[in-house]
């Protein structure tokens, strides 16, 4: 009767809104991620640089920076002429700071965008989702996340954050020396945090120092009542909070409120100003380790890494109207530890590579990098200095 | 009659069946596409085309379970994540061969459904939603605290899948590796939904109470369609596992199941072609607006798309709640509207004389034409209606032919068939019915009457189990039903109407009398999906038509039923439950509503089933026509029996009267008398 | 055992905004037959709106009442806009529908105020340290307004006969009626009253929970599981459940794991539902869906 024709109808709306959204257009789709880089060794056009970034989400606090930080870099390299003539296309992926989001956008900078280096993620887990891929493809990737994993045995994933291990090594030290012999952890429940409480089981065996309670928290947690209640019956002499910020600083403040009362250190991961927004009050007297940027005023005339920290603070608060993080600073390295390596060895993901590996006494700001085939991390735990929340600001902690 | 010859195996006349020929076309018209979309898209449109492959399985799904089964799943994510993560993880942990691993993320979404769903689909509307909104929830946060599925990070680095030693490692191919997935899904999903179980869900959506009597099992078949439903999220899940590349807890998060439903919403809600739609547009409206809304508001990040889905949510079930497929039929419809026309002009004048032959004049004769050839009609029948066989006989009904619908005697002729002992509803301190007591004997009709507000109706809905008693048994066929289901009587050949018409709106004349048909069919949803069942239907169908036709209402078959006039509607439900070929009819009211011609006709009809051996229960407000036409009259007043015998016996009782018109028995017999003259 | 109380105590104060949630809740479910799913989106809304009032000079007092008269517009609005435009409001669609809402009310606050949490100014108000149990004002000021707000409104219902109108106008809209209560009328009652108790609990948690434009969506559903436990129609025993869910979550997340703490009123809520569909401490004659 007349329900058949009738029923044909929305299988041809289908097509028919199919055929038109599918304009017909140059790029092929069969071009897969298996013939090592993609186009991306093309000796002419733009050299593209792709970046995937916690620019929203629980990471935002880490990924906006470095988005700023990639944009201004971008646009000096530019127009200074590109690398070698070439111009320097930027490609900036939002994760949303989530896993499958990162995996995702590095399928798109590998397939459809065919980019010659990717900058990212932000955070552990999206950088732990995107190793898989980028070694699939062979192609050189520079995290700017921190936990030691990220590049662990990779033969094409670096990264520029301090490792976490060197930033325990520091707390612990330093506990240590105040004679602390019994410390708790409160830390991040992702990526960032996993693995700590080994870590520090282990470094402060030799230290003869104990980790007497464990707690984990959400980075997108606001109520950190539970865990900080649990800290204070942990019977510690010192407590280390290890997560990122907003969270690490709600948990600071949580802590003050339920009054615990034991020393903190904090990690590398609240080395910004939205550490204090977050914590307020309850920050005064934190420890952190962290690279010197945000103590770049008051570092010695002679430090190594002054001149270069001075300067990228002024571009960045000119363009931006605020002071760098950090993770600004991250990005910053792994941009011009990039750059520096396609200017001397081209875009062949190989040469690439081994140029990376061979950055030597690169002066950035989170550190001093020397990479090697071994080390795909570069700095030691000279990149770190003290600083102490005092007053709304990181200040360099006399030892 | 417009498609000369069907293309699919089994010829039909209503174009319900599988395998017609619409659907061929379409699918391959859809499978074309899926062939040269590869060469010609852009390469973000590939993405885009990629997504919607992987996320129109979960949406064929859901779409099931909205459209078909009537529940709003708010969790669909959760079964998405099931498949995506099993298969991950017995890809990466296992190093399970990819074949295996697929069928075990897709079984084991199902599994998980199946043991969620057992308990979850006794709950109704809301609840439902909201449980299975928590059971997402707790898949996600189940996912993210867990060693073994790698907690907040996941489960990454298994490979690409490979076919035949083809690596799947870019768009086009992963395009060509996922799409004859969802077009075997698609196929599926439309068998399903013209199957036997589809259309059963589909009644179950118009009234469950009308599927339930009839012998649908709607527990059971929700269950299953549950189930289903999550298969073909587990195989999405698969999918998005293999082109992701990660697996984490993001998968199960709420928003992807507030994407899927937004995908069944956009293409309407039960259209299986509208959930692929729905998934292409969804995913590019995403895309879209993250690129569009961001340059109309400066310093918008983040998951922008959100506006466009509320916006649409909303506006779509304000505007086009059918959604797409809604639409599309309806621009079809005005196409169409001036050819048939023209059509029906030229299909003579018989159509369309018939409607008011059948209410003026033909109501009374096609019984009597129907059912003269059948041998044991009795002398009752030729005496009751006299008057009928000098009627007229309307020219287009080929009535000659129909034969009395079959009916069920599994017990000789006044034996016991239905037993009801202490039957007694409460609620709260309201007696609603007192311990009531009778028992109706095989091939007679019983009245059963009583003033308003005596409890009849509950009565009649204790026994057919629409209603638990607070006490008493109902024994039917020896077996006790009180308590269960309609369905559990029903598929014994309990049989039932109703005073407030349940019709099946969604479906036509036919269709509702084929669900009459249900308790004899037995396809299920496997043989459903795999269109394995087109000569069982095609045989019930023929069955509902010859019904219809000797009913008279075969001129109105391919009408919607939701626009007969009230009084063919009626009729049309006594059809639907002779379709099932019942033992035990009951009939609430029937009369109410029908013209004097309608009423001798059904009067007439219901003696010769009597005749052919079939039990009737009557309810009835028309006192009258209950003492005509019944042998035994039960009356309740105020929840209690108060009287059960022969119509004279019972008319004669003074209790009877008393209750009926107030304490004056004298007035009372003298309006007894006047209102049967009426009748 | 202190820290069994400082739990506790964590527990009601959270347990409050649940419970201010879930009356709101009631209230639409009781008139209209419809879970709004938007509810717990309100007291974001209100939380963020009063954030942005004080932060342009506000006083505290005067930008938390303008917030909550917006929102209770906004929720009256909703209504008129959305949920009453449809004639056949099934389950179905109030739940797609009052979804979309939702939805729309997340974006647009994601657009207004960004993507990250805010917290308002706390109230004023001096922590307490009864026994080593730290008790932050805020916290009090939390179960403060839910005595003040939820008592009101269960005294409006079960004291004045607009409130005994309103609660029979579901099943019996002639009762309504003899109060002058049309039902349209009483539709946008139940939601003003949605709107107000959704509004009060997000500015009062806003200080110690933030308040963060994706936030509602639990917030709302905890609040459900709240009201479930009160058969969707006793406030009270809703009020309760509330408490319990807010202290047995705290538990969870001192005792057990704090990932797990979100976890626990689903599992509640799929128990509750299945074992005793018509809540925990009804009479069986309750309405039921």
């Amino acid at each position: 009767m007349h329900r058949a024709p009738r029923r044909l109808l929305v299988p041809a709306a289908v097509a028919a809104s199919l055929v038109l959204a599918l304009t017909a257009c140059t790029s092929s789709n069969f071009g897969g991620g298996d013939d090592g880089g993609g186009g991306g060794d093309a000796e002419e056009g733009p050299i593209k640089i792709g970046a995937v970034l916690d620019i929203t989400g629980v990471g935002a606090n880490l990924g906006v920076p470095e988005q700023n930080a990639l944009n201004m870099l971008a646009d000096q390299l530019n127009e200074d002429g590109g690398i070698n003539g070439r111009e320097v296309e930027l490609i900036i992926k939002d994760n949303q700071s989530t896993e499958d989001g990162a995996a995702r956008a590095t399928t798109q900078l590998i397939e459809n965008d065919q980019v010659d280096l990717i900058i990212g993620a932000s955070r552990t887990g999206p950088s732990l989702a995107m190793r898989p891929l980028v070694e699939a493809a062979q192609l050189p990737t520079i995290s700017v996340a921190a936990n030691a994993a990220i590049v662990d045995g990779s033969e094409w994933v670096f990264k520029t954050a301090q490792n976490d291990l060197v930033v325990l090594e520091r707390i612990l030290d330093d506990a240590e020396a105040k004679g602390y012999t019994k410390v708790a952890l409160a830390r991040d429940a992702t990526g960032f945090g996993e693995g700590i409480a080994d870590i520090i089981t282990e470094l402060g065996a030799e230290r003869g120092i104990t980790l007497t309670a464990t707690e984990a928290f959400e980075p997108s947690a606001t109520d950190f009542t539970a865990q900080m209640t649990n800290l204070r019956s942990a019977d510690a002499d010192a407590v280390i909070i290890w997560g990122i910020t907003p969270s690490a600083g709600l948990a600071q403040a949580a802590y003050v409120q339920i009054g615990v009362g034991k020393p903190v250190y904090q990690s590398h991961g609240v080395a910004n100003s939205a550490f204090f927004e977050a914590a307020g009050d309850a920050a005064e007297g934190v420890l952190a380790p962290m690279g010197r940027l945000l103590v770049a005023d008051q570092l010695p005339a002679d430090d190594p890494q002054k001149e270069v920290i001075d300067q990228f603070i002024a571009d960045y608060t000119e363009a931006f109207d605020s002071p760098p993080s950090s993770f600004a600073g991250h990005a910053y390295d792994a941009w011009k530890i990039g750059v520096a390596a396609i200017e001397e060895a081209g875009t062949d993901p190989e040469a690439l590579r081994d140029a990376i590996e061979n950055t030597s006494d690169f002066v950035g700001i989170s550190g001093v990098f020397t990479m090697t085939p071994e080390d795909h991390s570069g700095l030691t735990a000279e990149a770190l200095i003290m600083a102490i929340a005092e007053g709304g600001r990181w200040n360099l902690h006399e030892e | 009659m417009t498609l000369s010859k069907p293309a699919g195996a089994v010829r039909s006349r209503t174009g319900f069946w599988p395998n017609n020929r619409a659907t061929i076309i379409g699918v391959g018209i859809l499978a074309l596409i899926i062939l040269i979309v590869p060469f010609t898209a852009s390469s973000s449109m590939m993405n885009i085309a990629v997504f919607s492959m992987i996320f129109a399985l979960p949406a064929i799904g859901l779409s099931l379970l909205m459209g078909l089964a009537g529940q709003v799943s708010l969790g669909q994510a959760a079964f998405f994540a099931i498949g995506a993560y099993t298969h991950a993880i017995l890809l990466q942990k296992f190093e399970v061969h990819g074949v295996l691993a697929a069928v075990g993320g897709v079984v084991a979404a199902m599994l998980a459904a199946l043991l969620v769903g057992l308990p979850m689909l006794r709950l109704r509307g809301h609840y439902l939603a909201l449980a299975t909104l928590g059971l997402g929830f707790i898949v996600m946060i189940a996912v993210r605290e867990w060693e073994f599925t790698g907690r907040t990070t996941g489960i990454y680095g298994y490979g690409r899948p490979e076919v035949f030693g083809i690596p799947i490692d870019n768009n086009g191919l992963f395009f060509w590796f996922v799409a004859p997935f969802v077009l075997i899904g698609l196929v599926l999903a439309l068998n399903l939904t013209r199957s036997r179980a589809g259309r059963a869900l589909s009644a179950v959506n118009d009234s469950e109470l009308a599927a339930e009597s009839l012998g649908v099992n709607t527990y059971a078949l929700r269950v299953k369609v549950f189930t289903l439903s999550a298969g073909f999220a587990g195989l999405g899940g698969v999918f998005y596992a293999y082109q992701v590349q990660i697996v984490s807890p993001q998968v199960a998060e709420f928003h992807v199941s507030v994407e899927l439903l937004l995908m069944v919403v956009i293409g309407g809600l039960g259209s299986v072609w509208g959930a692929i739609a729905g998934a292409f547009i969804v995913e590019l409206l995403s895309e879209g607006l993250r690129d569009l809304i961001p340059a109309i508001i400066p310093g918008a990040t983040g998951e922008v798309q959100l506006i466009g889905y509320g916006l649409v949510l909303i506006l779509v079930i304000l505007l086009l709640p059918g959604g797409l497929y809604q639409a599309a039929l309806t621009t079809w419809g005005a196409a169409r509207r001036g050819i048939r026309s023209r059509r029906q002009a030229s299909d003579a004048a018989a159509s369309a004389a018939a409607p008011d032959g059948t209410d003026d004049s033909g109501a009374g004769d096609v019984p009597t034409r129907a059912f003269g050839g059948i041998p044991d009609v009795g002398a009752g029948a030729a005496s009751s209606t006299p008057t009928v066989a000098g009627v007229e006989q309307t020219t287009d009904a080929p009535t000659d032919e129909v034969t009395l619908p079959v009916v069920s005697t599994p017990v000789a002729t006044g034996e016991p068939i239905l037993e009801v002992r202490g039957l007694t509803k409460r609620y709260g301190g309201v007696v609603a019915v007192d311990d009531v007591s009778f028992s109706v004997p095989a091939g007679r009709i019983m009245g059963l009457i009583g003033p308003n507000g005596a409890g009849k109706t509950t009565c009649f809905n204790m026994i057919t189990g629409a209603i638990t008693p607070t006490a008493g048994t109902v024994t039917f066929l020896g077996r006790e039903i009180q308590g269960r289901k309609p369905h559990v009587g029903a598929e014994r050949g309990l049989t039932r109407t109703f005073q407030n018409l349940q019709v099946f709106s969604s479906t036509d004349v036919v269709g509702n009398v084929y669900m009459g048909r249900y308790r004899k069919g037995r396809a299920g949803i496997l043989r459903g999906m795999f269109g394995l069942q087109g000569r069982e239907q095609y045989t019930h169908e023929q069955i509902a038509r010859d019904i219809l036709d000797s009913m008279r209402l075969g001129d109105v078959a391919q009408l919607a039923a939701g626009d007969l006039p009230f009084g063919r509607q009626r009729m049309m439900e006594v059809c639907r439950a002779l379709a099932a070929e019942p033992a035990l009819l009951l009939l609430d009211e029937p009369m109410a509503g029908l013209s004097g011609r309608e009423r001798e006709m059904l009067a007439g009809l219901l003696r010769r089933l009597r005749d052919a051996g079939l039990t009737i229960v009557l309810v009835e407000h028309d006192v009258a026509q209950v003492m005509a036409l019944a042998d035994s009259v039960a009356v309740l007043d105020d929840g209690v029996l108060i009287a059960h015998g022969g119509p004279e016996a019972v008319r004669n009782d003074p209790a009877v009267i008393v209750a009926y018109l107030g304490t004056d028995a004298e007035e009372a017999e003298a309006e007894l008398k006047e209102l049967e003259e009426q009748g | 055992m202190i820290d069994f109380l400082q739990l506790t105590a964590a527990g009601l104060s959270q347990g409050s905004v649940y419970a201010l949630l879930a009356v709101g809740l009631i209230a639409t479910y009781t008139v209209r037959h419809v879970v709004n799913i938007a509810q717990g989106d309100y007291a974001t809304l209100a939380g963020l709106g009063s954030i942005s009032l004080v932060s342009a000079g506000l006083p505290l007092p005067v930008a938390i009442l303008i917030a909550l008269v917006s929102v209770t517009l906004a929720s009256v609005l909703i209504e008129r806009v959305v949920i009453a435009r449809v004639k056949n409001l099934t389950t179905l669609v109030s739940i797609i529908l009052t979804l979309g809402v939702s939805t729309l009310l997340q974006a647009i606050m994601l657009l207004v105020w960004g993507a990250e949490g805010r917290r308002l100014v706390a109230f004023p108000g001096t922590d307490l340290n009864l026994g080593g149990v730290s008790i932050r004002s805020q916290e009090l000021w939390m179960l403060g307004t839910l005595i003040v707000v939820g008592g009101g409104i269960l005294l409006f219902y079960e004291k004045t006969r607009w409130g005994k109108a309103l609660r029979a106008s579901a099943e019996q809209p002639v009762a309504a009626r003899i109060v002058g209560i049309s039902p349209a009328v009483a539709s946008v009652l139940a939601f003003a009253i949605a709107g107000l108790a959704g509004a009060a609990a997000g500015v009062v948690s806003s200080p110690i929970y933030l308040s963060i434009w994706s936030g509602g969506l639990l917030l709302g559903l905890k609040g459900f599981v709240a009201a479930v436990l009160g058969g969707l129609v006793s406030f009270r025993a809703a009020i309760v459940g509330a408490l319990l869910l807010g202290v047995l979550e705290s538990y969870v997340a001192g005792y057990v794991a704090s990932g797990w703490k979100d976890a626990v009123a689903f599992v509640i809520l799929i128990i509750v539902l299945i074992i005793r569909p018509a809540g925990l401490v009804l009479r069986p004659n309750a309405v039921r869906v």
